[in-house]
Protein backbone atom coordinates (compact mmCIF):
# COMPACT_ATOMS: atom_id res chain seq x y z
CA UNK A 1 0.00 0.00 0.00
CA UNK A 2 1.19 3.46 -0.91
CA UNK A 3 -0.42 6.51 0.52
CA UNK A 4 -2.09 8.31 -2.41
CA UNK A 5 -1.67 12.10 -2.46
CA UNK A 6 -4.88 13.99 -1.87
CA UNK A 7 -6.07 15.70 -4.99
CA UNK A 8 -8.68 17.78 -6.69
CA UNK A 9 -10.08 17.62 -10.19
CA UNK A 10 -12.37 20.15 -11.84
CA UNK A 11 -15.48 18.65 -13.46
CA UNK A 12 -16.34 20.83 -16.43
CA UNK A 13 -16.83 18.55 -19.37
CA UNK A 14 -18.02 15.08 -20.16
CA UNK A 15 -14.38 14.02 -20.64
CA UNK A 16 -13.69 14.95 -17.01
CA UNK A 17 -15.95 12.05 -15.94
CA UNK A 18 -13.35 9.68 -17.40
CA UNK A 19 -10.53 11.68 -15.76
CA UNK A 20 -12.31 11.41 -12.42
CA UNK A 21 -12.71 7.65 -12.81
CA UNK A 22 -8.98 7.31 -13.51
CA UNK A 23 -7.94 9.47 -10.56
CA UNK A 24 -10.20 7.52 -8.21
CA UNK A 25 -9.05 4.18 -9.59
CA UNK A 26 -5.41 5.12 -8.98
CA UNK A 27 -6.08 6.39 -5.45
CA UNK A 28 -8.19 3.37 -4.45
CA UNK A 29 -5.71 0.89 -5.92
CA UNK A 30 -2.77 2.63 -4.19
CA UNK A 31 -4.59 2.38 -0.85
CA UNK A 32 -4.87 -1.36 -1.27
CA UNK A 33 -8.53 -1.85 -2.16
CA UNK A 34 -9.31 -5.09 -4.00
CA UNK A 35 -10.62 -5.19 -7.54
CA UNK A 36 -14.30 -5.41 -6.55
CA UNK A 37 -14.13 -2.49 -4.13
CA UNK A 38 -12.10 -0.47 -6.64
CA UNK A 39 -14.85 -1.09 -9.19
CA UNK A 40 -17.55 -0.06 -6.67
CA UNK A 41 -15.70 3.15 -5.77
CA UNK A 42 -14.96 4.07 -9.40
CA UNK A 43 -18.57 3.41 -10.38
CA UNK A 44 -19.86 5.60 -7.54
CA UNK A 45 -17.44 8.34 -8.64
CA UNK A 46 -18.70 8.03 -12.19
CA UNK A 47 -22.33 8.47 -11.09
CA UNK A 48 -21.54 11.44 -8.85
CA UNK A 49 -19.33 13.29 -11.35
CA UNK A 50 -22.00 12.76 -13.99
CA UNK A 51 -24.53 14.30 -11.58
CA UNK A 52 -22.33 17.40 -11.36
CA UNK A 53 -21.95 17.62 -15.11
CA UNK A 54 -25.66 17.00 -15.77
CA UNK A 55 -27.22 19.23 -13.13
CA UNK A 56 -24.62 21.87 -12.31
CA UNK A 57 -22.47 21.86 -15.47
CA UNK A 58 -19.33 22.39 -13.41
CA UNK A 59 -17.89 21.55 -10.04
CA UNK A 60 -15.03 19.62 -8.54
CA UNK A 61 -14.08 16.28 -7.05
CA UNK A 62 -11.61 15.98 -4.18
CA UNK A 63 -10.14 12.83 -2.74
CA UNK A 64 -8.01 11.94 0.28
CA UNK A 65 -6.95 8.95 2.31
CA UNK A 66 -8.46 8.52 5.77
CA UNK A 67 -6.80 7.10 8.87
CA UNK A 68 -9.25 6.86 11.74
CA UNK A 69 -8.63 4.66 14.79
CA UNK A 70 -6.49 2.24 12.86
CA UNK A 71 -8.90 2.06 9.97
CA UNK A 72 -7.89 3.11 6.47
CA UNK A 73 -10.32 4.53 3.97
CA UNK A 74 -10.85 6.72 0.95
CA UNK A 75 -12.99 9.84 1.00
CA UNK A 76 -14.38 11.48 -2.11
CA UNK A 77 -16.11 14.86 -2.07
CA UNK A 78 -18.16 16.15 -4.99
CA UNK A 79 -18.94 19.83 -4.90
CA UNK A 80 -20.88 22.09 -7.21
CA UNK A 81 -22.54 25.49 -7.23
CA UNK A 82 -25.50 24.23 -9.23
CA UNK A 83 -29.26 24.47 -8.66
CA UNK A 84 -29.19 22.36 -5.49
CA UNK A 85 -31.55 19.56 -4.49
CA UNK A 86 -34.91 20.73 -3.05
CA UNK A 87 -35.63 17.42 -1.31
CA UNK A 88 -32.51 15.38 -0.55
CA UNK A 89 -34.48 12.55 1.08
CA UNK A 90 -36.55 12.15 -2.07
CA UNK A 91 -33.46 12.31 -4.29
CA UNK A 92 -32.09 9.40 -2.28
CA UNK A 93 -35.02 7.18 -3.24
CA UNK A 94 -34.28 4.63 -5.91
CA UNK A 95 -36.04 5.46 -9.13
CA UNK A 96 -36.35 9.16 -8.42
CA UNK A 97 -34.69 11.36 -10.96
CA UNK A 98 -35.38 14.83 -12.22
CA UNK A 99 -33.37 14.37 -15.40
CA UNK A 100 -32.90 11.79 -18.10
CA UNK A 101 -30.69 9.63 -15.93
CA UNK A 102 -31.77 6.37 -14.45
CA UNK A 103 -32.42 7.85 -11.03
CA UNK A 104 -29.55 5.81 -9.68
CA UNK A 105 -27.01 8.56 -9.16
CA UNK A 106 -27.33 9.24 -5.45
CA UNK A 107 -28.97 6.06 -4.17
CA UNK A 108 -26.76 3.91 -6.43
CA UNK A 109 -23.59 5.56 -5.19
CA UNK A 110 -24.76 5.16 -1.60
CA UNK A 111 -25.21 1.41 -2.00
CA UNK A 112 -21.72 1.08 -3.45
CA UNK A 113 -20.01 3.05 -0.68
CA UNK A 114 -19.92 2.63 3.12
CA UNK A 115 -20.94 6.17 4.04
CA UNK A 116 -22.60 9.04 2.27
CA UNK A 117 -23.50 12.57 3.37
CA UNK A 118 -25.31 15.10 1.24
CA UNK A 119 -25.58 18.83 1.87
CA UNK A 120 -27.61 20.87 -0.53
CA UNK A 121 -29.19 24.27 -0.70
CA UNK A 122 -31.46 25.38 -3.52
CA UNK A 123 -29.75 28.03 -5.61
CA UNK A 124 -26.42 27.53 -3.83
CA UNK A 125 -25.17 24.11 -4.70
CA UNK A 126 -24.61 20.56 -3.55
CA UNK A 127 -21.84 18.71 -1.75
CA UNK A 128 -21.75 14.94 -1.62
CA UNK A 129 -19.22 13.15 0.55
CA UNK A 130 -18.69 9.40 0.28
CA UNK A 131 -16.32 7.07 2.09
CA UNK A 132 -15.18 3.51 1.68
CA UNK A 133 -13.20 1.67 4.35
CA UNK A 134 -10.58 -0.91 3.70
CA UNK A 135 -11.59 -4.33 5.05
CA UNK A 136 -8.94 -5.83 7.26
CA UNK B 1 -10.96 10.42 -31.46
CA UNK B 2 -11.59 7.49 -29.19
CA UNK B 3 -14.80 6.61 -30.98
CA UNK B 4 -12.83 5.59 -34.07
CA UNK B 5 -11.07 2.83 -32.18
CA UNK B 6 -14.25 0.74 -32.11
CA UNK B 7 -14.35 -1.86 -34.84
CA UNK B 8 -17.43 -3.81 -35.82
CA UNK B 9 -16.45 -7.20 -37.17
CA UNK B 10 -18.83 -9.28 -39.24
CA UNK B 11 -18.50 -13.03 -38.75
CA UNK B 12 -20.89 -15.06 -40.84
CA UNK B 13 -24.27 -13.50 -40.06
CA UNK B 14 -23.26 -12.05 -36.70
CA UNK B 15 -21.53 -8.87 -35.59
CA UNK B 16 -18.74 -8.78 -33.01
CA UNK B 17 -17.88 -5.57 -31.22
CA UNK B 18 -15.17 -5.23 -28.59
CA UNK B 19 -16.08 -2.54 -26.08
CA UNK B 20 -13.07 -0.50 -24.86
CA UNK B 21 -12.08 -0.76 -21.16
CA UNK B 22 -13.06 2.71 -19.96
CA UNK B 23 -15.06 4.48 -22.67
CA UNK B 24 -16.31 8.04 -22.31
CA UNK B 25 -19.97 8.88 -22.99
CA UNK B 26 -19.28 9.94 -26.59
CA UNK B 27 -17.58 6.64 -27.35
CA UNK B 28 -20.50 4.71 -25.84
CA UNK B 29 -22.97 6.68 -27.97
CA UNK B 30 -20.82 6.26 -31.08
CA UNK B 31 -20.66 2.53 -30.44
CA UNK B 32 -24.46 2.35 -30.47
CA UNK B 33 -24.67 4.22 -33.77
CA UNK B 34 -22.00 2.11 -35.44
CA UNK B 35 -23.63 -1.11 -34.28
CA UNK B 36 -27.07 -0.18 -35.62
CA UNK B 37 -25.63 1.02 -38.91
CA UNK B 38 -23.69 -2.25 -39.29
CA UNK B 39 -26.76 -4.32 -38.36
CA UNK B 40 -28.65 -2.74 -41.26
CA UNK B 41 -25.75 -2.85 -43.73
CA UNK B 42 -24.84 -6.50 -43.13
CA UNK B 43 -28.37 -7.73 -42.46
CA UNK B 44 -26.91 -9.35 -39.37
CA UNK B 45 -28.94 -11.75 -37.25
CA UNK B 46 -27.24 -11.04 -33.99
CA UNK B 47 -24.73 -9.00 -32.06
CA UNK B 48 -22.01 -10.07 -29.66
CA UNK B 49 -20.71 -7.31 -27.40
CA UNK B 50 -17.38 -8.37 -25.94
CA UNK B 51 -17.23 -6.57 -22.58
CA UNK B 52 -14.41 -8.68 -21.15
CA UNK B 53 -12.06 -5.70 -20.85
CA UNK B 54 -14.71 -3.31 -19.50
CA UNK B 55 -13.64 -2.11 -16.05
CA UNK B 56 -16.70 -0.14 -15.11
CA UNK B 57 -20.37 -0.16 -16.04
CA UNK B 58 -22.22 2.89 -14.76
CA UNK B 59 -25.87 3.82 -15.26
CA UNK B 60 -25.26 5.80 -18.48
CA UNK B 61 -23.28 2.96 -20.05
CA UNK B 62 -25.85 0.38 -18.93
CA UNK B 63 -28.76 2.44 -20.25
CA UNK B 64 -27.06 2.81 -23.65
CA UNK B 65 -26.42 -0.94 -23.80
CA UNK B 66 -30.04 -1.66 -22.81
CA UNK B 67 -31.25 0.71 -25.55
CA UNK B 68 -28.95 -0.92 -28.08
CA UNK B 69 -30.25 -4.37 -27.14
CA UNK B 70 -33.82 -3.17 -27.71
CA UNK B 71 -32.96 -1.46 -31.00
CA UNK B 72 -31.16 -4.54 -32.28
CA UNK B 73 -34.24 -6.59 -31.27
CA UNK B 74 -36.46 -4.25 -33.29
CA UNK B 75 -34.19 -4.95 -36.26
CA UNK B 76 -34.72 -8.67 -35.78
CA UNK B 77 -31.47 -9.47 -33.99
CA UNK B 78 -30.42 -10.84 -30.62
CA UNK B 79 -27.64 -9.45 -28.48
CA UNK B 80 -25.27 -11.37 -26.25
CA UNK B 81 -22.98 -9.64 -23.77
CA UNK B 82 -19.83 -11.69 -23.43
CA UNK B 83 -17.30 -11.83 -20.64
CA UNK B 84 -18.56 -9.50 -17.95
CA UNK B 85 -15.95 -9.36 -15.19
CA UNK B 86 -16.98 -10.56 -11.74
CA UNK B 87 -16.23 -7.17 -10.18
CA UNK B 88 -18.42 -5.46 -12.77
CA UNK B 89 -21.23 -7.98 -12.24
CA UNK B 90 -21.17 -7.40 -8.47
CA UNK B 91 -21.21 -3.63 -8.89
CA UNK B 92 -23.92 -3.63 -11.57
CA UNK B 93 -26.16 -5.76 -9.36
CA UNK B 94 -25.67 -3.52 -6.31
CA UNK B 95 -26.33 -0.47 -8.44
CA UNK B 96 -29.55 -2.09 -9.66
CA UNK B 97 -28.65 -1.98 -13.33
CA UNK B 98 -30.63 -3.94 -15.89
CA UNK B 99 -29.42 -4.59 -19.39
CA UNK B 100 -32.59 -4.69 -21.43
CA UNK B 101 -32.94 -8.44 -21.62
CA UNK B 102 -29.59 -9.11 -23.26
CA UNK B 103 -28.39 -12.69 -23.23
CA UNK B 104 -25.20 -13.18 -21.27
CA UNK B 105 -22.26 -15.48 -21.91
CA UNK B 106 -18.98 -16.16 -20.15
CA UNK B 107 -16.91 -15.46 -23.25
CA UNK B 108 -17.18 -14.67 -26.96
CA UNK B 109 -16.98 -18.34 -27.94
CA UNK B 110 -20.02 -19.22 -25.82
CA UNK B 111 -21.78 -16.07 -27.01
CA UNK B 112 -21.58 -17.31 -30.60
CA UNK B 113 -22.88 -20.69 -29.47
CA UNK B 114 -25.84 -19.01 -27.81
CA UNK B 115 -26.74 -17.03 -30.92
CA UNK B 116 -26.38 -20.00 -33.25
CA UNK B 117 -28.61 -21.99 -30.90
CA UNK B 118 -31.44 -19.48 -31.07
CA UNK B 119 -33.89 -21.15 -33.46
CA UNK B 120 -35.97 -18.12 -34.43
CA UNK B 121 -33.66 -15.17 -34.38
CA UNK B 122 -35.48 -12.05 -33.35
CA UNK B 123 -38.58 -14.05 -32.60
CA UNK B 124 -39.71 -12.42 -29.42
CA UNK B 125 -38.69 -12.52 -25.77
Amino acid sequence: MTEPHPGELPIQSEADIVMARRAVRNAATALGFGITDVTRIVTAASELTRNIYQYARSGAMRWRALHVKGRVGLELVFEDCGPGIPDVARAMEKGFSSSKGLGMGLPGAKRLMDEMSVWSEVGKGTTVQVRKWLKK
Amino acid sequence: MAAESISVIKLRNLLLVTVPPDPDDDTVSALQEQVLEAMARHEAKGLVLDISTVQILDSFFARTIAETVQMVALMGGRTVLAGMRASVAVTATQLGLTLGGALMALDVDRAFDRLQAVPTLGGGV
